[in-house]
């Protein structure tokens, strides 16, 4: 976890140096950005940690760039939005559109960090998931298209006999497609096979 | 002895005619002596009657007429100048020094216009007095150099008449105009308070922060008291900052003459953009300056011509909100129009304003916002007016909205003084 970085996008640099100097205290990296389509520009996403992001902002404002991540389909850090004095409402908006949390300034400073922490413990969290789904795919990916009719159908829990009818294969050969599967796969037990399935089927 | 008779005969008759001769010329000078008194006499006469009708004119004329010496003192004043001045008799006031009946604080002034006049110039001065009686009245002078035979300024002739009242007129229209601008200012105060709110949370945010990390560090005990320098100049900063805000939020709202100074346009700008900076960010308004450089400074109450810009930038930014614009820009621009005019352009990309209503936009009352006064397009030609400027609008309905006004510039470019100073020689 020594190796999050905090995002902070906020248009005032005073603010912005104050986040770095506080969230510095409990050795997190930290990364500032002037605007959203600063981060947008030169955020790398293979970097785990979290963004704190201003909801008011010149030009993108924080919602909006939560609305572009979002669109994106592929994995984003959690965001915990700061919202200023009456800004309440967007927060709610925001946190219904996905955002991990929200602190209203002015905030207690261990509430922020108390927040951040939970935040990038959410994050590893994500994608450690998201490691096993992408790792999952790729074990996927090495079976023959042969091997992969026979897994659909042990998954739909026909016997061999009834998978080498319906393929018009030999019992024999079914049955050494059935190791080979078990094999690429990792799978100790048919539920694990099962299971397996399932999980790569909701990635 | 006859011829001694007749001798003496000749010498009697020619010592008669030597005496009738004599007395003939005598009464023949007389005569001219007493014509000449008559032509003199005439001629005084003529004089007096001259005088006298003057005088009569003068007497008469229902504003006051004075002559002055170059010291000040009152060598002659007419009775309608009496009453003026508040004297009871002549005396009250010719033979003193005129500045008995002069304001102390324009005192100095006065003896300035004196000084020209007896240097050979006309002059109209206006200047407060407080007369005899203890009245405060503003008077307006006509003055001009009285000469002699040999040309020598003997006196100055003022005539000087009361001017109070339209004064007063003048002074309430502008009280007027101050007080509405007051108005103005306060009405905006509500929608200021979730700005000011902003700009003050901003500096505080940042403060505490730094102050925490400070804490946080010292009670951890691993830190040196160099490395917290940088944190605690910070806080300094920030508070200021927030000082500033406070300072503007003062100046907005304190009920206050127009002060005119030398302005420079472009930090008004700026300033007047910092101020709606919020407002425009709420309703995602992108707000652009296209700043001319090395502007010649204006004439003008700066807090006042930041009101109209705000003015104006608020009504693009709600315009375009209101019409949900897909597009929010709001473009702010100054440039020379020539040597004496300065223009300022706001102009958004909002809906536009209809043709039949462009002319209305600045009528009181006027608004098509839903909670709207329609004072803030009024009040703002109004100041602009004040400063001798003018307040146009021009937009085509889809096209956005453009307003412009214009100030005028003080002090031209060594480029314009020199063209200037060759087509005099």
């Amino acid at each position: 976890m020594s190796d999050a970085t905090v995002f902070i996008i906020d248009d005032d640099q005073a603010v912005a140096r104050s986040l770095r100097w506080l969230i510095e205290t409990v050795q997190l990296k930290v990364e500032t950005f002037t605007s959203a389509q600063d981060f947008l520009d030169h955020y790398d996403a293979d970097k785990p940690g979290c963004l704190v992001l201003d909801v008011r902002m010149p030009g993108m404002s924080g919602l909006e760039l939560q609305e572009r991540l979002t669109a994106r389909r592929s994995y984003h850090p959690p965001i915990i939005f700061i919202t200023g004095h009456g800004d309440v409402q967007m927060a709610v908006r925001a946190v219904q559109a996905g955002a991990f949390d929200f602190v209203e300034k002015p905030f207690n400073d261990q509430d922020l960090l108390d927040r951040i922490q939970k935040a990038i413990t959410h994050d590893a969290g994500q994608r450690g998931k998201e490691e096993q789904r992408s790792q999952l795919k790729a074990l996927f990916a090495s079976l023959t298209p042969r091997e992969r009719e026979v897994l659909d159908h042990v998954v739909e829990g026909m016997s061999n006999k009834g998978i080498a009818n319906a393929l018009g294969l030999s019992a024999k050969t079914v049955e050494v497609h059935r190791a080979k599967v078990m094999e690429k796969l990792h799978a100790r037990s048919l539920s694990d096979l099962v299971k397996m399935a399932m999980q790569n089927q909701a990635a | 002895m006859w011829l001694g008779a007749v001798a003496l005969g000749g010498f009697l008759a020619v010592g008669l005619i030597a005496f009738v001769y004599v007395l003939l010329r005598l009464r023949e000078e007389q005569q001219r002596v007493r014509e000449k008194e008559a032509e003199h006499q005439g001629m005084l006469d003529r004089l007096q009657e001259n005088e006298n009708r003057l005088r009569a004119i003068i007497e008469s004329e229902p504003e006051c007429v004075k002559l002055q010496a170059a010291d000040g003192t009152v060598l002659e004043i007419n009775p309608a100048g009496l009453a003026l001045v508040g004297a009871e008799r002549p005396e009250d006031i010719i033979g003193r020094k005129i500045f008995t009946v002069v304001a102390p604080e324009y005192r100095d002034y006065y003896r300035e216009n004196m000084r020209r006049v007896f240097e050979g110039e006309s002059v109209v001065y206006e200047f407060k007095s407080i007369t005899l009686k203890g009245r405060t009245a503003w008077m307006e002078s006509h003055a001009v150099p009285l000469r002699d035979a040999r040309g020598n300024i003997y006196a100055l002739l003022g005539i000087t008449r009361d001017i109070t009242e339209h004064k007063w007129a003048e002074e309430q229209a502008r009280r007027h105009q101050t007080e509405l601008a007051r108005v103005a200012r306060l009405s905006t105060m509500g929608e200021m308070a979730t700005g000011i709110a902003h700009e003050l949370n901003q500096p505080l945010s940042a403060i505490a922060n730094f102050a925490r990390g400070c804490l946080r560090r010292l009670r951890g005990g691993e830190v040196a008291c160099a490395d917290l320098v940088v944190p605690l100049e910070e806080i300094c900063q920030q508070a200021e900052r927030a000082g500033e805000v406070m300072r503007h939020v003062r100046d907005f709202v304190r009920k206050r003459e127009t002060r005119m100074t030398a302005v420079d346009i472009n930090r008004v700008v700026r300033s007047a953009v910092k101020l709606t900076e919020l407002e425009s960010r709420q309703q995602y308004a992108h707000v652009s300056l296209h700043l001319a450089p090395e502007q010649p400074r204006v004439w003008a109450d700066s807090i006042m011509i930041e009101q109209v810009i705000c003015n104006l930038l608020r009504n693009s930014v709600e315009a375009m909100a209101e019409a949900r614009s897909p597009h929010r820009e709001v473009k702010v621009k100054t440039s020379r129009r020539d040597d004496e005019t300065v223009e300022i352009e706001v102009s958004d990309t909002g809906p536009g304003i209809d043709g039949a209503l462009i002319d209305q936009v600045f009528d009181q009352f006027f608004t098509t916002k839903p909670d709207g006064v329609g004072m803030g397009l009024s009040i703002s030609r109004s100041i602009v007016e004040s400063h001798g400027g003018h307040l146009r609008a021009e937009s085509r309905a889809g096209c956005g909205t453009t307003f412009r006004f214009t100030l005028r510039a003080i002090g031209r470019t060594l480029a314009t003084n020199e063209r200037r100073y060759s087509l005099h020689h």
